[in-house]
């Protein structure tokens, strides 16, 4: 049931936003038919919807080598892999529903090119190593961002994401796994692994979002519990804990710059380049075209499907009532 | 115009002591399809024992902010029949995956009848949100030995979906202490 | 057991294991394209579960002659491959590929409700561990086949050309391999014969009730394993190509 969302005109917002705030810092969540801000909601709707995309497009680029998974175990973790981002997807969706969304606009908004989702799945992936590496780090670093947005102070989005979390985790693990199997393996093995890394390792920097200086709605997403770290903080969160896994697996990492910080405690990176980020993120990345082809060409060919289940629920409906 | 099917949101029992919880919902065209679909959807992992799916639109669902703001509760104007309504509460702000649990089943003449019956009588724990569901909307898994082991048991032998699988990389498992095995909490 | 059995049973496994194997990666071509996101979640499990079921068939196989199943599945070429003909075909659109997935559930939830009582102890665990999944596979395709062939006009007309094309091909499921005679006799496996009278009886009633008519030519009728559509060289190809990238690899 879409709640209350109040705006800033109304005659009372500046008390109604006040107790919600306090709601927030108190640790409460925000369900489905509470008071909330329109820009809340607002908010909500653009980042859930875009995670959703995101999970959806996300099966594609990883699906392709389903078919060219080298061993039955493989094969079987990969399709459950990209399975549960299918599921993670339809829990994402749930959560934006309950603000007064349908999936129907969502996916309109998706396969019209209007929506936005993550960059990172308009790059290619050109051989099995690709596979571990997005386990790996992209995965790696998705959950960093889960795992801030499991505390999110909206019910249904925290809890969509609380099952990822415990979802995903085998994501990220099977792909390091493979990765530093394949990097003690064959030369052949080595160099693909090495390969994967040099192409995914700046991509899943910039997954994570622009500096925060660039990043007008963080401190607005901050006071309202829907995030808790700003993009920089999470990035940074993502390179200490990866950078010294790689080196260790006998890997490199593209960044001449990478360097600890015996000051800081971190892994200090070299810059990134945005240019490319925001043409990917623009429309004009590697594979932008094609993503959306292959979602809108699904959607299309699923149409017959739909209307025939819909069909057989409408008849079986009308004789009941005939009962 | 295109259709995602209806939605319905989905009740799972994570073992015979527990009650139902809401775990989120399918789209799906018919009520057995429904719940074919939850199944698919939401057993992929243990734990499950039971699973009921409602039509989202069947459902009352009322918050405690709502309550204290004085949202009405229409008695009945008919002199309607009395059916019955299953109830689910939720009742903390802690971390979890499920929103409200089945508290029990009431007769009234109303949704709104029954939210009412249903605060006066379930009263152990206070209530942060409420959701009344007619019984007969609601569409329920069988309880045979042979559906549980059917529908439900299977996902225990998955044991690649759960990252104790991938030994040797254990940097993070504290990280992260949920494991796939674990209940819905 | 004597060397003959033995050999039959290894016969049969790898036939079991390569239509579970084949049948899953056809399943498998739908993940990222299915019609709705919880269907593509469904086949997605379907499709684990008949690869399961090939991993456990190799696995048996694997306790008489040692053989490693992956091996078996990724370096072996299309000659050396015994599975049905019905399971290499394209997966065509959703109705080709529900209807071949219903036949082939309403098949082997059968075939292991009978084998989980046979006298060969491993096999008889084997399928009874299947059996479970396979009985919700069947109340799922169950359902769609009801469906698609009475939802529309549309959808019954795909599910009818499905079922004109599939028809004969199913009917291999119930060809014995050669030597299979002997595991029958000592009671290692069901006899088929009998099996096709129950399969056709439960197709034949659930698919008219779906408003599809059985083809009266059932037309080109697969008789022996040794042979194979055009398809599945293909299918290998792809399927085996990074396993066969690498030759020096020993893990994966």
């Amino acid at each position: 049931m879409p709640g209350k969302f109040g705006k800033p005109t109304d005659p009372d917002y500046g008390e109604r936003l006040a107790e919600f705030e306090a709601r927030i810092a108190r640790g409460e969540k925000i369900e489905p038919g509470d008071w909330m801000p329109e820009e809340y909601r607002r908010q909500l709707v653009r980042m859930i919807s875009q995670h959703a995309h995101s999970e959806v497009v996300g099966m594609l680029p990883e699906g392709a080598w389903i078919t060219r998974a080298p061993s039955l175990k493989r094969k079987m973790i990969l399709i459950a892999k990209v399975q549960d981002e299918a599921g993670h997807g339809q829990y994402l969706y749930h959560a934006a529903e309950t603000l007064g969304v349908t999936r129907e606009e969502m996916l309109e908004a998706l396969l019209s090119g209007k929506a936005k989702y993550s960059s990172i799945f308009n790059y290619p992936t050109l051989t099995w190593a690709d596979i571990g590496t997005i386990g790996w780090l992209v995965d790696g670093a998705a959950i960093k961002n889960q795992t801030m947005l499991a505390q999110c102070s909206y019910g249904p989005y925290s809890r969509a994401m609380v099952r990822i979390c415990a979802e995903e985790t085998f994501h990220h693990k099977q792909g390091k796994e493979m990765v530093i199997l394949y990097a003690k393996g064959t030369p052949k093995q080595r160099a693909m692994a090495q390969d994967a890394i040099n192409r995914w390792w700046w991509p899943a920097l910039m997954m994570l979002g622009p500096h925060d200086s660039d990043s007008p709605n963080t401190p607005t997403l901050v006071r309202w519990g829907i995030k808790t770290k700003t993009n920089d903080q999470v990035r940074q969160e993502f390179i200490n804990e990866h950078a010294p896994e790689i080196l260790e697996a006998g890997l490199t990492l593209p960044d001449p710059d990478l360097r600890y910080d015996e000051a800081t405690g971190n892994w200090l990176h070299g810059p990134i380049n945005w240019d490319e980020f925001w043409a990917v993120v623009g429309g004009n990345g590697p594979m932008n075209k094609e993503r959306l082809e292959a979602r809108r060409r699904a959607h299309a060919e699923g149409a017959w499907v739909r209307e025939a289940l819909a069909a057989y629920a409408a008849r079986r409906q009308q004789t009941a009532v005939a009962v | 115009m295109d259709t995602q099917w209806p939605r319905w949101e989905v009740f799972k029992q994570d073992t015979p002591s527990k009650p139902h919880q809401a775990v989120g919902s399918v789209h799906a065209a018919d009520p057995f399809h429904a719940l074919l679909t939850a199944r698919n959807v939401f057993a992929r992992r243990p734990q499950a024992v039971s699973m009921w799916v409602a039509p989202a639109s069947a459902i009352l669902s009322v918050t405690k902010e709502e309550l204290a703001e004085g949202r009405e509760l229409k008695p009945s104007t008919f002199d309607l029949k009395p059916s019955t309504y299953y109830v689910f509460r939720k009742t903390s702000h802690k971390r979890s995956m499920t929103f409200v649990d089945y508290v029990g089943e009431l007769e009234a003449p109303s949704p709104e009848d029954a939210l009412k019956l249903a605060i006066e009588r379930f009263t152990d724990a206070p209530a942060l949100a409420w959701w009344v569901v007619p019984a007969s909307s609601v569409t329920k898994s069988e309880d045979s030995p042979e559906t549980v082991e059917s529908w439900f048991a299977p996902a225990k032998d998955k044991t690649y979906k759960q990252q104790s699988y991938y030994g040797l990389v254990g940097a993070h498992a504290g990280k992260h202490k949920r494991t796939q095995g674990d209940d819905d909490e | 057991m004597n060397e003959q059995v033995k050999q039959a049973l290894i016969a049969k496994l790898t036939a079991l294991a390569d239509d579970e194997l084949i049948l899953a990666h056809r399943d498998s071509e739908w993940v990222g394209h299915g019609p709705i996101l919880e269907e593509d979640i469904a086949l997605a499990n379907i499709a684990q579960d008949e690869l399961g079921h090939a991993t456990l068939w190799y696995g048996l196989r694997s306790t008489l002659d040692g053989s490693d199943p992956d091996r078996l599945a990724f370096l072996r070429d299309a000659a050396e491959f015994h599975n049905c003909e019905l399971v290499e075909l394209p997966k065509g659109d959703w109705a080709f590929t529900l209807l071949r997935q219903y036949l082939f559930d309403a098949y082997e939830a059968l075939w292991l409700s009978a084998a989980k009582d046979s006298t060969y102890k491993p096999l008889a665990e084997v399928a009874a561990k299947i059996l479970r999944e396979e009985r919700f596979h069947l109340q799922h395709t169950q359902a769609w086949v009801e469906r698609l062939g009475l939802g529309t006009e549309e959808s019954n007309r795909r599910m009818q050309a499905a079922l004109d094309a599939q028809w004969g091909y199913a009917q291999q499921l119930f060809v014995p391999l050669e030597g299979e005679g002997v595991l029958v006799a000592e009671g290692i496996v069901p006899d088929l014969g009998g099996l096709k009278q129950t399969w056709l009886l439960h197709t034949t009633q659930h698919l008219q009730n779906s408003g599809l008519k059985l083809p009266l030519q059932p037309g080109y009728q697969p008789t022996s394993r040794q042979m194979h559509t055009e398809h599945l060289w293909s299918l290998l190809a792809e399927m085996q190509s990074t396993a066969r990238w690498d030759a020096e690899a020993k893990v994966w």
